[in-house]
């Protein structure tokens, strides 16, 4: 039974190693639980909120020094890796912003799920199991935010995400997800129409790279396109990753569409705009989304971008705008917006998060800061009026919470600006 | 229990035979199906729907030719290696990434030497010819440098190992090198400046039923280039003293030993030769791709080996068979047969499960895949 | 003497080499921050402070000093110090010629990151413990020679032969307590240890799940999936020696089946977790004859390929435009619901638990029963030369297929649970990396035994896990790893024994035959 031994050997190593590793920081405290006794002499009690005991979720605890995180889940490697971090660096300066409530800081927790699902779903679970998250701004990608969606659902952890915006994802009648982004449906019918009528597009092309976000886009726009009278000439797929397109290209051109719309992000996109001048759409005008605006884009492009179009979604100059915009920049080196559309949503929706938790938390007598997480799921659901950067933010019964709709934008001389 | 007479046996013989003979029946039956269902979708593609013109097609050759170009040129490296050693070299991928990152650190720091400010230009683009040999010869010396190093430290020990060791060995040494890449340069996405003469793109143009086919200059020189070092290396192998020392440890490494061959350094040399050839395609790759980052050289690896596979691996001309057919099937495949692009990999996989069951050895290859029986 | 030194020189290069690449990796920093936090002093930002790389040098170059001297015992105290301080100087040289450069970049304000990405010149001031360049040079010149020489100079000490009989007399004490152990458990009282020791685990087990909190239940559950997938694939690669690259297809088809019938969308058809689990296994059982059929003539290499190729296809299948109406696409599957027993739900992370070490210990009985089968010999023998077990009568069609249908059906039981635990599944979950992380576990852990598989799994899966502060580097740590292994240990670190057919000691006394085989 040599075996056996090892087994049991290793089941010792197992507890052993159990035994030293760190806990888990602050433990919830679970429904309906005798409260919990001080430690502390005489004076103060420290009583558990009557509150935490009828939350569905229970409370999360913290005591003066800890921190409460916000979680992040974003690409924060590979190819994407420049949205992820610009998103999660204006989100970071929203935490910073929020300074010290009741001896307890806010930080946000940004983690690397890749943007896809897998990853979204392994974040999620992570963030579940870790009691010092409370809300998570996020996740950035669609297809992430709707694999974390249920495991979230399940611990009461809400989502405010600033840039996830395929249409089903609220329409899944999830409680926890919001978005302060304009849904895909909206950014696709704006998109079609200014296709349609004011490039005076008749035959459209679609390509998108098979991933949730850039598919689910694609087909959209196809679909309002034909609806306002236009012909999607032909709808192909691309595998990400890959850097040779000319092939699916050369069948695109065979049906010669005036304009191409491509759905996903700008790894490939800056190639589909590069290869489209050698595959016979020279002619053709580059239609991106919000996946494929940033300053990469530009360097990667460089002269075959000009006339590409994209999506974004930068605000008024404020004095709120301007002074996050300074803040950025003096912490990060680069001015917001640069890498990614969205670095002003990252902004409010981690603002819009850490107010809410501010207003829904309860002290105890010894300085413990209880926040209950039904109730913080709710508050979040019923975000009414917040002034942004981006905008003012109210929350319908789905979780949408969008101010704005998609600019548009386009590469001149160069440089991105203002569509006309 | 053990008593069966001549009577029981036979009709177990009997049953067995006819069991074997529907089996042997099944696999040409199954590959007459699939012929006549790719000849339908062809046919409904090309005379029925009319869908692509002379001048698509056009295009999808050339742009088939010039994946295909790539695939042989990585393909030769592991056929090569195979070829002497009966391995399969996992980290060849990984030799061409750090090779087509020489190229583009190379092509950086030229493109930033600037030579005269009126009008602004850079060595890069004053020297060009010389920038580009440059360019080759200092990714070449890396990855052959780094194939030797492989070679030395990760499969010389494990040479009389069973075959899965170095096999893994191959995937560890090709997840470390991956790894090292994205630790020491970063996993973003890096853009390749070309030299003005060589720009990514810009090739000649051919008016065929009134678009412009572009014929890339750097699609080219991919061609041109793999064909050469296909050559060079044949000859090397057919003609040199090396050639022959490495064709002898590839047929029997003992009795090559007792004929006075240096196994070790011929392998070791082997090595180096393949190395330089992946830092050859990984320096193309960069001129004509444009894109290097950490994990460039697993996928095409990946193609590159089911390109030498399909051509019959061990066999040199086999590898730019292989190459240049998977390219083909890759971008005139879909078009042809109707179906997504999505599904290119999809069909190059089938295609390679079809060409192996009727064809064990690939297409030009020698009988070394079958089981001898 | 000459060749002493030439072997010194060149652990030294070597040595050297690598702490340049660590250096260039960022690992010397790593390593800083790591002793920072160890002694509570916190470090603000990606730069600790000079003592840590000051200790961070001193154990390399004390590394450096152990090996060059470590299969040298015969030589005089003296000549081992000599050379252990020739090392650490080579060594030292070496990284001073890369600091040397690196004080270049920093003097003339050279960027460099954008060839090589750690060189920020905070992160080359730290490199030179904070001090101008040339003390910073020198300095560790002197630190590598310094601490290799003490190296050299501990090693010898512990080859005194006062510290080595300490040693000797201290294994040999360890090796007496075990062998009487061994002597107590297996006398008459076999029966009653064995019982103590399997309730002893039991209770482990069954208690563990429920104290250590949900985290660990996670981690600890994903390594008992990879352990079921260990011991499928081990069926496959390392009983029948058929190498599969894409096992991860059959895992996927599991995960599907789970997902598809349990989720509202894109079916709805809420066939509930039990009935899915089994088709899932049925299915990838079946799959698994099905792949097989067409590549029982290929050989090794060959079949590697093509079961990769296999692997691929399923995955872009599940992530196609086409099939997405029936599979749900690039999305992936929500929402899958968890299991039920008896009518009550069953999916806390405690009952996955619990269904997780059910299905290993299924997983586990299965496969040993097999590996001492009939079945298994029959493997063995196919592994060992196929030619030669056809010609002794085994028929190798069917015990090739046989192998790959279960070992397909455990991944199946795999996926399923997966899927359900997860409550998502997507296609680029079940990639080729996947397949090798378990192919690369059973090797490591040792290829065809369970205890292999077991230690395996726990070291590719539960480690990272609670080494988290290395992610960074841990697939470089793992790809080295791998390589290392190989050449050091192929077998495994849990090597597995051949049964071997013990003659009995008395010719007239045949008993049931069982000694001398892997327990």
């Amino acid at each position: 039974m040599k075996s056996l031994k090892f087994f049991v050997v290793f089941t010792v190593l197992a507890l052993l190693f159990t035994a030293c590793a760190p806990k888990a920081t602050p433990t919830a405290v679970p429904v309906a639980t005798e409260a919990a006794v001080a430690t502390e002499a005489p004076a103060a009690v420290d009583e558990v909120p009557a509150v935490c005991g009828t939350d569905p979720f229970g409370c999360a605890v913290f005591a003066p020094g800890d921190v409460i995180k916000i979680g992040m889940g974003a690409p924060l490697t590979g190819g994407d890796a420049s949205f992820g971090l610009d998103i999660s660096q204006g989100a970071a300066v929203a935490a910073k912003d929020a300074g010290t409530f009741n001896g307890v800081t806010f930080e946000l927790v940004a983690e690397d799920d890749g943007g896809t699902p897998e990853g979204g779903a392994a974040v999620a679970n992570k963030f579940a199991a870790d009691q010092a998250v409370v809300a998570v701004a996020g996740h950035i990608y669609s297809g992430a935010s709707a694999a974390a969606m249920p495991i979230y659902e399940g611990v009461g952890v809400p989502m405010l995400s600033p840039s996830a915006s395929n249409p089903p994802l609220t329409e899944q009648g999830s409680k926890v997800f919001n978005r302060i982004v304009f849904t895909d449906q909206t950014s696709a019918d704006i998109t079609a129409k200014y296709l349609y009528d004011k490039l005076g597009v008749k035959k459209l092309a679609l390509i998108h790279d098979g991933q949730d976000y850039g598919k689910g886009l694609a087909e959209l726009v196809g679909a309002s396109f034909a609806a306002l009278g236009g012909e999607v000439v032909v709808e192909e797929a691309i595998t990400p990753k890959e850097t040779d397109f000319t092939a699916v290209l050369s069948v695109i051109a065979s049906k010669k569409p005036d304009a191409i719309f491509f759905g996903g992000y700008t790894s490939e996109g800056s190639i589909v705009a590069n290869q489209m001048k050698s595959t016979g759409l020279e002619n053709a005008v580059f239609f991106g989304c919000d996946g494929t605006f940033g300053a990469e884009f530009l360097t990667r492009t460089g002269a075959n971008g000009e006339g590409a179009f994209a999506v974004s979604l930068t605000p008024l100059d404020t004095p709120a705008k301007v002074a996050f915009d300074a803040a950025y920049e003096s912490a990060y080196g680069k001015k917001p917006g640069e890498l990614s559309p969205y670095t002003w949503n990252g902004y409010d929706s981690t603002a819009a998060l850490i107010d809410r938790v501010k207003a829904l938390a309860v002290v105890n007598a010894v300085g413990k800061v209880f926040v209950p997480r039904g109730a913080l799921v709710d508050a979040v659901r019923g975000l009414k009026d917040f002034v942004g950067i981006s905008g003012t933010y109210t929350c319908d019964a789905k979780g949408e919470c969008n101010a704005n709709g998609p600019l548009f934008m386009v590469i001149k001389d160069g440089a991105w600006v203002p569509a006309p | 229990m053990n008593e069966s007479g001549p009577l029981p046996v036979a009709q177990k013989g009997d049953k067995h035979r006819k069991r074997v003979r529907i089996i042997k029946l099944l696999r040409p039956a199954l590959g007459v199906v699939v012929l006549l269902f790719i000849l339908f979708r062809m046919y409904q593609v090309l005379v029925v729907q009319h869908e692509f013109g002379p001048d698509t097609w056009t295009r999808l050759l050339i742009s088939g030719l010039i994946i295909g170009a790539v695939y042989a040129l990585i393909a030769i490296g592991y056929t090569l290696v195979y070829g002497i050693l009966f391995m399969i070299n996992f980290a060849h991928g990984e030799v061409m990434m750090f090779g087509a990152y020489a190229g583009l650190f190379t092509f950086q720091a030229f493109g930033a030497i600037k030579i005269s400010s009126v009008p602004p230009t850079s060595f890069l683009n004053a020297y060009p010819v010389i920038a580009i040999i440059l360019a080759f010869l200092i990714g070449m010396s890396i990855s052959a440098t780094l194939g030797y190093f492989l070679e030395k430290i990760a499969y010389r020990p494990l040479r009389k190992a069973p075959r899965l060791v170095p096999l893994i060995s191959a995937i560890g040494a090709s997840i470390f090198l991956q790894n090292a890449a994205q630790l020491l340069f970063s996993p973003q996405l890096r853009d390749v400046t070309n030299p003005e003469i060589l720009k990514r793109g810009e090739g000649w143009k051919i008016l065929i039923n009134g678009s412009n086919v572009v014929i890339s200059y750097t699609g080219v020189f991919t061609f041109v280039l793999s064909v050469l070092l296909l050559i060079g290396l044949y000859i090397i192998v057919r003609k040199t003293k090396l050639g022959r020392a490495m064709r002898a440890v590839a047929l029997d490494k003992n009795t090559a030993a007792l004929m006075g061959i240096d196994v070790n350094r011929t392998i070791s040399r082997t090595f180096i030769i393949s190395g330089a050839l992946a830092g050859a395609a990984g320096v193309m790759w960069g001129l004509h791709n444009g894109l290097v980052y950490y994990f460039v050289g697993f996928i095409p690896g990946i193609k590159a080996f089911t390109a030498a596979v399909l051509g019959g691996i061990g066999n040199l001309p086999g590898a730019m068979v292989g190459g240049l057919f998977l390219g083909i099937i890759e971008s005139m495949g879909p078009a042809a047969l109707g179906i997504d692009f999505q599904l290119k990999d999809v069909l190059a996989f089938v295609i390679l499960i079809i060409v192996l069951t009727f064809r064990p050895s690939g297409l030009l290859g020698e009988v070394l895949a079958e089981e001898k029986v | 003497m000459k060749t002493l030194i030439r072997q010194a020189v060149r652990t030294g290069i070597t040595f050297g080499i690598v702490n340049i690449f660590f250096v260039l990796v960022g690992f010397n920093m790593l390593l800083g921050i790591l002793f920072a936090k160890l002694s509570g002093i916190k470090q603000p930002g990606a730069v600790p402070a000079p003592q840590f790389l000051i200790i961070y040098t001193l154990l390399i170059g004390l590394w450096a000093g152990l090996s060059s001297v470590s299969k040298k015992d015969e030589l005089v105290f003296g000549k081992k110090v000599l050379l252990s301080g020739v090392t650490g100087l080579t060594t030292g040289v070496l990284t001073g010629l890369l600091n040397t450069v690196l004080a270049f970049l920093l003097i003339n304000k050279i960027n460099a990151r954008d060839f090589l990405t750690v060189l920020s010149f905070d992160f080359i001031k730290g490199t030179l413990f904070g001090l101008p360049p040339l003390q910073g040079i020198l300095l560790t010149v002197l630190f590598f020679t310094i601490s290799s020489v003490f190296g050299g100079i501990v090693f010898a000490l512990l080859k005194l032969k006062s510290v080595q009989s300490k040693w000797d007399g201290l294994k040999a004490l360890i090796k007496t307590s075990y062998e009487k152990i061994q002597v107590v458990t297996h006398g008459r009282n076999k029966l009653l240890w064995q019982i103590i020791s399997i309730s002893l685990l039991a209770v482990v087990v069954v208690i563990l799940p429920l104290k250590w909190g949900s985290y660990w239940n996670y981690v600890f559950g994903t390594v008992g999936l990879y352990v079921i997938l260990g011991l499928g694939l081990n069926i496959i690669v390392g009983l029948s020696g058929q190498l599969v690259l894409g096992y991860i297809a059959f895992f996927a088809i599991g995960a599907y089946t789970m997902a598809l019938l349990n989720s509202p969308v894109p079916h709805n058809l809420m066939w509930g977790f039990w009935p899915a689990l089994v088709l899932g296994v049925v299915l990838a059982a079946l799959a698994g004859l099905l792949l097989g059929l067409p590549l029982m003539r290929l050989r090794g290499d060959y079949l590697a390929i093509v079961t990769l190729g296999f692997g691929e296809i399923i995955r872009i299948l599940l992530k196609s435009d086409i099939l997405t109406k029936f599979t749900g696409g690039p999305r992936g599957i929500q929402k899958i619901s968890g299991p039920t027993l008896f009518g009550k739900p069953f999916a806390s992370d405690i009952d996955f638990m619990f269904l997780i070490i059910g299905g290993v210990l299924l997983a586990v009985f299965v496969y040993s029963r097999l590996q001492h089968s009939r079945t298994g010999r029959a493997w063995l023998s196919i592994r060992e030369d196929e030619l030669v077990a056809r010609a002794s009568g085994v028929n190798t069609v069917t015990y090739k297929l046989l192998a790959l249908a279960i070992g397909a059906a455990f991944a199946g039981l795999a996926g399923g649970i997966y899927a359900s635990r997860n409550q998502f599944t997507g296609p680029d979950e079940h990639a080729l990396m996947a397949s090798i992380n378990v192919l690369s576990l059973i090797i490591v852990g040792g290829m065809g035994n369970i205890p292999g598989t077991l230690l395996g799994a726990f070291a590719l899966k539960g480690l990272p896990e609670i080494l988290r502060e290395f992610a960074n580097f841990r697939l470089l740590a793992f790809g080295a790893l791998l390589v290392f292994m190989m050449l050091s240990r192929p077998e495994g670190l849990i090597p597995s024994r051949r049964p071997k057919y013990q003659i009995p000691k008395d010719p007239d006394k045949i008993d049931s035959g069982k000694e001398g085989k892997n327990g």
